[in-house]
């Protein structure tokens, strides 16, 4: 049994050959018009400032890009208790680090930057740095 | 139907090409085409072997009187120079570097009410407005080096905590102000001053006393660098971007760039040690001969450190990147920048053999010993193959850039002679 095709559709198949056949040919020789869908690095450009009145001078607010931490326990007590002085892309942006040292950098802030952390949610903190972050166990 | 076409390639693009590239998402791609798409985004971090980029791996992300720069972090705001701007001397303003330790950073000054103070250990403290600087003391100007004490932190070996930044946490300006010296001569020094220290409009959240509460640092008396450091309210011709600084910023020729107190707003002299976190337990090296330890020596507790303090000479390729294939036997200008805080730049030398065999390059202009000095060098090429360039700065000290890395648990004074792989291809 025959199909029948509308004129637009004929039309686009003959394009989509003749582009095939043009492009074999191209392809040969050298790769030209080819891209690729991609919106992942879109940056919106800054706007100007707005004149601020008298002799203040202003940067406007500054924007925040919220890393996502792995999902697991403990996530929510990080993001928490570390979200105090300093956002989690502090913890994304390092290399992943062997155990004892997520440990001794939460000691730090508990030591040196006085973080005010329960006694039960101090393990709760490594553990989770531990599970997601050392060379053996980080995947994003 | 078509059936797997041995070029899908070539079906995509003409499917894209009749403006119906909605499909292409849903057909196979082959892995050539993958690879492509794929090089548009690095990875989300590098380790735990050395970072093999010359920046760091974060997203371009817009702030504030900025051009996009590479993330860091974003509370606080530190944000890293993409490396094409070193081609030039000057680093402009809107693509500086920036780096706060405290997250409450100014949004805003109102300089009808800012005031530097001048306090401590003085006969006649003293607070001078903005309108002051400008009018009652002499302006003065140098070309000056910024860069960050963790510079280049992620090439360490083993790798250690801290801001990960690539070589691009440095940058070179022109920086106009008022001389230190002349500021706090006006205060009246009293007997027993032993520091100044300095403070900026940067607060944090933790309690007072503790580092996240305030960033403090000081300079003792005793250190000649006091003679050279300006407070400054020019950058490059213009008023420095909040995140740089503004409405002045100390700057301290050759220093590293943690003494270069943005928003400074309060000068104090001190007469006892400064033994705040900043000064006494951050931003210290081992009191080696370049600052380089081991981690067992660390974990043993038995290294000595000091606050870190002049520059170590270093020297970087700018171009070629190593993005690209280049042609053979097609000239290429090699192009880069030195710096060093020991007295400028002498001599830069080039490598196209893995820095086995020297060549001098040709120095730029010289902005003084304390500025970016450019260097080309012009280099053909003349077989295919990946080759490794290198380049190595001396300055006016005679000290030169090794081949040993240093390592050090902070990550600072990474000065390592640095190489860039390119690779050249056929022309038949």
């Amino acid at each position: 049994m025959r199909r029948k095709y509308s004129l637009p559709v004929l039309t686009a198949i003959m394009l989509v050959v003749t582009a095939l056949a043009a492009a074999a040919i191209a392809v040969a020789q050298q790769d030209r018009g080819y891209y690729t869908p991609h919106n992942s690095g879109e940056i919106r450009q800054t706007a100007p400032a707005k004149p601020v009145n008298g002799a203040t001078y202003s940067a406007e607010s500054f924007p925040l890009y919220p890393p996502e931490l792995d999902a697991g326990e403990g996530r929510e007590a990080v993001a928490s208790n570390c979200s105090t002085c300093h956002s989690t892309r502090y913890i994304t942006m390092q290399p992943p680090l062997p155990a004892a040292a997520w440990e001794a950098e939460v000691n730090k802030m508990i030591n040196a930057f006085g973080l005010d952390v329960p006694p039960e949610t101090k393990p709760v903190i490594i553990h989770y740095l531990q599970t997601h972050y050392t060379p053996e166990t980080r995947k994003h | 139907m078509m059936s797997d076409s041995p070029n899908t390639l070539s079906r995509r693009r003409a499917i894209q090409l009749l403006g119906l590239g909605g499909l292409a998402a849903a057909m196979p791609m082959t892995s050539w085409a993958q690879e492509v798409a794929g090089q548009h985004s690095l990875p989300a971090f590098t380790g735990p072997e050395a970072n093999p980029y010359w920046n760091s791996v974060g997203p371009f992300v817009t702030y504030p009187q900025k051009d996009p720069l590479v993330l860091l972090t974003d509370r606080p705001v530190q944000l890293e120079t993409p490396r094409h701007y070193f081609l030039d001397a000057f680093t402009p303003n809107s693509a500086f570097y920036v780096r706060w330790h405290l997250d409450e950073i100014p949004n805003d000054v109102d300089l009808g009410q800012w005031r530097l103070s001048i306090e401590g250990n003085v006969s006649n403290a003293r607070k001078y407005s903005y309108s002051d600087l400008l009018a009652r003391f002499k302006p003065v100007f140098v070309a000056a080096v910024n860069q960050c004490s963790g510079n280049s932190r992620s090439f360490f070996q083993p790798r250690v905590p801290g801001g990960q930044w690539g070589h691009g946490a440095m940058g070179n300006a022109l920086w106009t102000g008022v001389r230190l010296k002349d500021l706090l001569n006006t205060a009246g020094l009293k007997g027993g001053s032993l520091a100044v220290q300095f403070q900026g409009l940067d607060q944090g959240k933790g309690p007072e006393g503790k580092g996240s509460h305030a960033f403090l640092k000081s300079l003792d008396f005793t250190n000649p660098v006091l003679d050279q450091a300006i407070v400054a309210y020019s950058m490059n011709g213009e008023p420095l971007p909040i995140l740089n600084g503004f409405p002045v910023r100390l700057v301290v020729p050759g220093y590293f760039a943690t003494y270069w107190m943005k928003g400074l707003s309060w000068i104090r002299v001190l007469d006892k040690p400064d033994d705040n976190f900043w000064m006494k337990t951050g931003y210290r090296i081992p009191d080696t001969p370049n600052g380089s330890t081991t981690p067992e020596a660390v974990k043993g507790g038995t290294v000595k450190t000091v606050p870190i303090n002049v520059m170590p000479v270093r020297s970087f390729i700018i171009s070629p990147d190593g993005s690209k294939k280049l042609p053979e036997k097609t000239p290429v200008t090699v192009r880069g920048i030195a710096f060093s805080g020991h007295g400028g730049i002498t001599r830069v030398e080039f490598s196209a053999d893995g820095a086995k065999t020297w060549k001098p390059a040709q120095l730029g202009e010289d902005h003084g010993p304390y500025s970016f000095r450019t260097w080309t060098f012009a280099w053909k090429p003349a077989t295919p193959g990946t080759f490794e360039l290198a380049v190595r700065a001396t300055d006016a000290s005679g000290a030169t850039q090794s081949d040993v890395p240093v390592w050090n648990p902070g990550g600072y004074l990474w000065n390592v002679i640095e190489r860039q792989k390119v690779v050249i291809g056929t022309i038949s």
